[in-house]
């Protein structure tokens, strides 16, 4: 890296006092570091802070609960409920969504005219906000009325109430995320696949390996880091996004579509009780940095792996 | 960078000596409303807004539209937390309990008794059953400004049809059952049309059963004191188990969540015959229905009785005294009867004021819509609307159990067991520190 730097700034650099280049230092990282501190880590030591907290009664301070509020959020059915939820949101929206987007990014890989148009179709859904997607969805969804059923009557099959049967409704929103998301990782997965060696494929071929094969023994381990950052994305989505819980459903029926952050939304303007929704923040962002982070762990040994090979 | 931050100081400097001057020439006070139905009320709205500015002069008001109802909740409580408390807000009626409770917002009867009059006497015009949402604890929260209650739209050439009177829609729940079996239809075991449909949306989900509930003679909740709900009750338990009997006995009625869009469509469509809907919902089904409709009241088992619903105008506290003063103003500004009932034609509410009605424009106007005229009517009847502690994480503590029986996942007494004892638990520190808070 030093050897990059143009050469009279480099001596500079080492002339100068260290005070002063200190000083410089801060002065440059001053403007961020006042943003950050503002709106990044003032926030945070907040919510940190009145986690600690319970709702006031009306005309008094906050009473000081320690940790009550983590104890409480453990034996809350309704976070538990929440959780579950998002469980099981978060493992039918990353995987198929992950795997529909690697497989369009093979399919579209070879650039034609056609593909790239292709491409363009698929990667739309991503240019639609989310909460535009899923205000149209409340038309594809109408029972009996929707788009939706009308294009499965014409094929004999009566659709379920999509959003107001509890064993349907969070399955209709992941569907929708899937669709929304998968052109997104798409776009991932095609830079990846730029970047694996040609010479890897000519030399598998030469050893004689099918489409399959060099598929699974040089493609496939080629993306892991490509898969690893997907993933992150893909977990941070399903923490951050729920636009369309707001427009669909709000949770219902019945707490069925109730995901952590409309939980956390609930608690906080709902129940007016700041303080749970704060530990109830604390909690899932602790998971989601954990699982990341794992991830993240996951990226590194690829890329050890692939400087290695 | 450095050119930046110096142009950001000079913006901050530029930003602070505007403030003042404009806040100079007259008393600026900010408007929260949020708009329930469509974009056409916000337009109307602003319209109102510029008319009020041109006529007085003294005040500036900025209008804020802040979505819908439970929105507009969250946006004044917050700007009222960071100092800017907005001098004016259109509050759904039954929030009004709560701010009053948690201290956010001011009794308006010292301004009142400054204008002369009394509360009694400032409070005589609107209707009676509106009374309870903004008139408690001794002073006078709030003052309504427009008011619906749920209503039974039905098709009039489904109901010629099957040999029903158009003119005689069912009255006791023992009618609605029959008609709604009447009007049912079905190919073998599928329904291609159904009797009736009711909303599982939250909120609507909650005024409708609390229109069957007091139809059952029951009162819901206690309108006195915010720590008592009447869930697991027998009124209650009537009204749910008729909606259960609708779907899973008689199968006339969709099962599972219905929201609010799809029971609107599905009545336009012609697939539904019979629906319960908003009076705020007339102008959108009077602009849109191809066949022919009609509406009347909510069908009763015991009673004719219904939930009031629909907004009043409240004033935050934390604002300077003249900007209260040119907030009470504009308050009583747009609620002249002459301006809540032009707001009431426009929009399809029903208008909070009696001497509204007086008005000629207003008696034509119930000449040429019949409809209106019915949902007027139905006001003689109408109850308060559910307003406790924690509103409405109490009313969904309902909604989610009786949604589950909606998608026959429990039974209505099961399912009201566990909401009367998930509504306790939320009102549990209320209720501690009031009626259960005894002297040693």
């Amino acid at each position: 890296m030093a050897l990059a730097l143009p050469a009279p700034l480099r001596v500079n650099a080492a002339s100068a006092r260290p005070g002063r280049r200190w000083m410089v230092a801060w002065l440059l990282l001053a403007p961020s570091l006042v943003l950050l501190a503002l709106f990044t880590y003032g926030p945070i030591l907040r919510v940190l802070h009145e986690s600690l907290y319970g709702s006031p009664l009306p005309g008094q301070a906050a009473p000081f609960l320690g940790l009550d509020n983590y104890a409480r959020l453990l034996g809350d059915p309704a976070f538990r409920n929440a959780a579950w939820n998002t469980a099981l949101y978060a493992f039918w929206t990353i995987l198929p969504g992950m795997g529909l987007g690697l497989v369009l990014a093979l399919a579209l890989e070879a650039t034609s005219r056609v593909s790239s148009v292709l491409r363009a179709v698929f990667f739309f859904p991503t240019l639609v906000p989310l909460v535009a997607a899923a205000s149209i969805f409340v038309f594809l969804f109408l029972p009996g009325i929707g788009l939706l059923d009308r294009y499965l009557a014409l094929i004999g099959i009566r659709g379920p109430n999509w959003l107001g049967d509890p064993d349907v409704a969070l399955y209709a929103i992941i569907g929708l995320t899937v669709w929304k998301n998968a052109g997104y990782y798409m776009l991932f997965f095609l830079a990846g696949l730029q970047q694996v060696q040609q010479d890897l494929y000519d030399a598998a071929t030469i050893d004689g390996a099918g489409v399959l094969a060099r598929l699974r023994h040089v493609t496939l381990p080629a993306l892991r880091p490509t898969m690893a950052f997907v993933f992150v994305i893909a977990l941070v989505n399903v923490l951050v996004a729920v636009d369309h819980v707001f427009v669909l459903t709000k949770g219902g029926p019945s707490g069925t579509t109730d995901l952590i952050l409309f939980f956390i939304y609930r608690q906080a303007h709902e129940n007016h009780d700041l303080g749970f929704a704060a530990a109830a923040t604390v909690v899932s962002v602790a998971v989601l940095l954990l699982i990341s982070g794992l991830g993240i762990e996951t990226l590194e040994r690829g890329l050890r792996k692939e400087e290695g090979a | 960078m450095a050119r930046l931050t110096s142009l950001l100081s000079a913006a901050t400097v530029a930003a602070c000596l505007a403030l003042p001057a404009s806040a100079g020439a007259a008393t600026a006070i900010d408007f929260f409303f949020p708009v329930p139905v469509d974009g056409k009320l916000a337009k109307e709205m602003q319209r109102l807004v510029k008319l009020f500015n041109e006529e007085h002069p003294e005040i500036q008001v900025t209008p804020a539209y802040t979505g819908n109802y439970d929105e507009t909740k969250i946006k004044a409580q917050a700007a009222a937390a960071a100092g800017k408390p907005p001098a004016v807000v259109l509050m759904s009626a039954n929030f009004v309990y709560e701010l009053a409770l948690q201290d956010q917002i001011l009794p308006l009867d010292p301004m009142i008794e400054a204008d002369g009059t009394s509360k009694d006497a400032f409070m005589e015009d609107f209707w009676p059953a509106l009374h309870k949402n903004a008139e408690f604890n001794g002073h006078v929260w709030a003052v309504p400004y427009h008011n619906s209650t749920p209503l039974l739209y039905y098709n009039t050439d489904h109901f010629q049809e099957v040999g029903l009177d158009p003119d005689q829609p069912p009255v006791t729940w023992q009618d609605w059952v029959d008609a709604a079996k009447k009007l049912t239809v079905r190919d073998g075991d599928q329904v291609e049309r159904y009797g009736l449909t009711m909303s599982g949306s939250y909120d609507m989900l909650g005024w409708t059963m609390s229109a069957l509930t007091m139809s059952n003679g029951g009162l819901y909740y206690n309108p006195d004191w915010g720590g008592e709900v009447y869930y697991d009750t027998p009124s209650m338990l009537g009204a749910l188990t008729l909606w259960d009997d609708l779907i899973h006995k008689h199968k006339v009625t969709p099962e599972g969540v219905v929201d609010n869009k799809g029971v609107s469509s599905s009545f336009l469509a012609g697939q539904t015959s019979m629906v319960i809907l908003s009076t705020g919902s007339l102008s959108f089904i009077r602009e849109n229905m191809e066949g022919h409709y009609k509406v009347a009241f909510v069908p009763k088992n015991v009673r004719n009785a219904v939930a009031i619903g629909g907004a009043s105008l409240v004033m935050f506290k934390g604002a300077t005294e003249e900007q209260q003063q040119a907030g009470w103003t504009f308050a009583n500004w747009l609620t002249t009867p002459e301006n809540l009932g032009s707001w009431s034609r426009f929009t399809g509410y029903f208008a909070p004021r009696q001497s509204s009605y007086a008005l000629p424009e207003m008696q034509q106007f119930l000449d040429e819509n019949p409809d209106a005229a019915v949902a007027l009517d139905q006001l003689r009847f109408a109850q308060p609307w559910f307003a406790t502690y924690n509103t409405v994480a109490v009313r969904k503590a309902l909604e989610d159990e009786v949604q589950a029986v909606l998608s026959g996942t429990k039974k209505p007494k099961e399912a009201l067991e566990a909401a009367q004892a998930n509504a306790d638990a939320i009102m549990k520190p209320f209720v501690d520190s009031t009626a259960l808070a005894l002297p040693n």
